[in-house]
């Protein structure tokens, strides 16, 4: 909903993504604070921020298969590991450049997702989730069975990413501005797909599959899309993680990591580009703020002598989620756009 | 081969438990409760944790953890799933999930990474139940065998000559009708969520004896259940039977022959059932109207 005395003119206006130029404003003074941010934030601050960029990514991609096209999956960081591993094998086995691997990762990520999404179209719902989920445990245990992979040892000392002969590896500005561009792409292709016809076809499809068909979607096609699109998302953020850490290895890509991104789209709100966005930063800083509320924990109960840490981030992320689900259903996202509703219309109620 | 393929049948009779108490829930409430698995494990922890820790006999202890776990299914119905009704099935789905989570908390802190072996397991060789059965059948997995056996078939009777059994068997067939022929559907859902939470406990004993408590038993009781339950299909007592025993079987044989192969046998089992029988082999094939 536009503000009062804003009018689209001419179709581009209708169809911009950025409307107005409080919103342009806004938009380059949010990236100059995120790309600064790369100059001044402390070394455990910029691990964070890249692996909230590396999570958005992949959430983007559960956006994309479950809050647009209603196909759940458990299996995403499966599909990650996928695209992990492509650009780690033939990085380090045959020498192919990183930026070619770029695209392979994805692919090979959204084809991995074809496999296991043809079952997709006959089934829906839980037989759909137990599929995804039996995705994720065989994916996992087939790479950690390859000794040509590493084995559960995994593979190390990847080669440096270097852009045009400048290194970017490890927790850098660099490297934050390599994982930014990144998110901003896909985020902008997210949403270019979200409001163009596959989009629809996406929307269709997930409120009622059979309508969807009588109207002259293709479900087959829709449905394997929805999952080819979502496993390139985990692919190319795969590939973004291996390239910050330099190694890859199979416990990395657990079966809660996948559940992450669920609850990360829950909490962002389902169905939303942006959401997706907000739901990894929520909850990367709610696990951020795991480590001092543990010792707190540890501190005031000293007869909890185990991992208390682990079982702490557990229980918080499902408190989070649990609030979400409870309180928020549909997310911060519908939130934030009923604040801005509320001051765009103040002082009245509609 | 007679005792891999002895152990897998008898490993199947406990798999089929697991499943039974998915769809107990599943059929009447149309709710997949992901969070089974760990209350099986938190449950089984429990009792090793009264038996060891406060010195309580054998059979106190196991009369105790059935009704404690009929409370925490109660408790999971009425705190989280119950303020869902109604809401998509990806919410129900991740609530269940994060009581899960809850769940494993819980556990990892107050038990942490210790592993234990019930004290009343039967053992080779000793006690009645060791000596009589030959050497090469677990005496663990024949008596877990037989207890879920016991309780399918007492799970029958409920359903097919008692009144609760027919309550629930009208709310699975649908919640309307079940309404208004006078039918208190959401205390059919607790009693059904009652019986699967003392299923947990009776799984959280079994699963304890055979496969020994470990911290991974949550995840090992849900990846075993799973499959069986889609094998079964979604609402079926007696394919939750035969499925957990082909499961049993399958999984026996495969890692007879592949070694390595044990914890995905069961998910290739599914995704292969999946793709020739999407509803599994009992299940109730939906037709579905716009």
């Amino acid at each position: 909903m536009l503000p009062s005395g804003v009018f689209n003119r001419r179709p581009q206006q209708d169809m911009a993504i950025i409307r107005t130029r409080a919103q342009w404003l806004l938009l380059a003074g949010g990236l100059v604070f995120l790309v600064t941010l790369g100059l001044y934030a402390p070394g455990h601050w910029m691990n964070w921020l890249i692996l909230v960029g590396v999570y958005a990514i992949a959430t983007l991609g559960m956006h994309i298969m479950t809050g647009l096209c209603g196909q759940f999956s458990m299996g995403q960081a499966a599909f990650m590991a996928l695209g992990a591993y492509t650009t780690a094998y033939l990085g380090t086995r045959y020498g192919v450049s990183p930026w070619l691997t770029l695209p392979l990762s994805g692919l090979v990520a959204g084809l991995g997702g074809l496999v296991f999404g043809i079952p997709a179209l006959r089934i829906k719902g839980f037989y759909l989730v137990l599929a995804t989920i039996a995705a994720q445990f065989i994916i996992i245990w087939a790479i950690k069975q390859q000794t040509w992979l590493g084995g559960t040892y995994g593979i190390r000392d990847m080669d440096k990413l270097s852009i045009g002969g400048v290194e970017v590896a490890g927790a850098t500005a660099e490297f934050w501005w390599l994982t930014l561009g990144l998110v901003v792409i896909m985020l902008f292709i997210a949403k270019n797909i979200q409001r163009t016809t596959t989009g629809r076809k996406f929307v269709a499809v997930r409120d009622n599959d059979l309508a969807a068909e009588v109207m002259g979607i293709n479900l087959f096609r829709t449905k394997l899309l929805a999952f080819f699109i979502g496993c390139f998302f985990a692919g190319i953020a795969g590939w973004l993680w291996a390239h910050n850490l330099r190694a890859v290895q199979p416990e990395l890509f657990s079966f809660q990591l996948s559940l992450w991104f669920l609850g990360m789209i829950i909490v962002g709100g389902v169905g939303s580009t942006s959401g997706a966005v907000m739901g990894a930063v929520a909850i990367m800083l709610v696990d951020k703020a795991g480590p001092s509320l543990s010792t707190a924990v540890q501190d005031a109960f000293p007869s909890l002598k185990y991992q208390v840490s682990g079982a702490v981030s557990l229980i918080m992320f499902a408190v989070v989620v649990i609030f979400f689900l409870l309180i928020e259903p549909r997310g911060l996202y519908h939130r934030l756009e009923r604040i801005k509703l509320y001051y765009r219309l103040n002082p009245f109620a509609y | 081969m007679d005792a891999v393929l002895a152990q897998g049948f008898l490993n199947g009779g406990v798999y089929a438990l697991i499943a039974l108490g998915f769809i107990l829930v599943f059929k009447s409430s149309g709710v997949l409760n992901l969070a089974h698995g760990q209350a099986v494990a938190v449950l089984s922890y429990f009792l090793y944790y009264m038996l060891v820790v406060w010195g309580l006999p054998a059979w106190l202890g196991i009369v105790l953890i059935i009704p404690l776990g009929a409370v925490l299914g109660v408790l999971m119905e009425r705190l989280a799933v119950r303020p869902l009704l109604g809401q998509p099935f990806l919410s129900v789905l991740m609530m269940t999930l994060m009581v899960s989570f809850l769940l494993e908390g819980v556990r990892i802190l107050f038990w942490g990474a210790d592993s234990f072996t019930l004290p009343f397991t039967p053992r080779q060789g000793q006690g009645w139940l060791g000596t009589v059965l030959p050497d090469w059948i677990n005496p663990s997995s024949a008596l877990a065998f037989a207890v879920a056996m016991l309780v399918f078939v007492l799970l029958t009777l409920l359903f097919r000559y008692t009144k609760v059994g027919l309550s629930m068997r009208v709310v699975a067939a649908d919640h309307e009708v079940a309404q208004s022929l006078g039918i208190r559907v959401k205390r059919v859902f607790s009693i059904s969520w009652a019986l699967s939470g003392a299923f947990a406990a009776m799984c959280g004993i079994l699963v304890g004896m055979v496969f020994t408590v470990t911290p991974i038993m949550g995840s090992t009781v849900l990846g075993k259940g799973l499959p069986v339950l889609l094998l079964g299909g979604l609402n079926s007592i007696p394919g939750a039977v035969v499925g957990g025993i082909i499961i049993g079987l399958a999984e026996a044989l495969g890692s007879h022959w592949f070694s390595a192969a044990k914890e995905v046998v069961p998910w290739i089992v599914m995704l292969v059932i999946l793709l020739i029988r999407p509803y599994g082999l009992f299940g109730e094939k939906r037709i579905e109207r716009i």
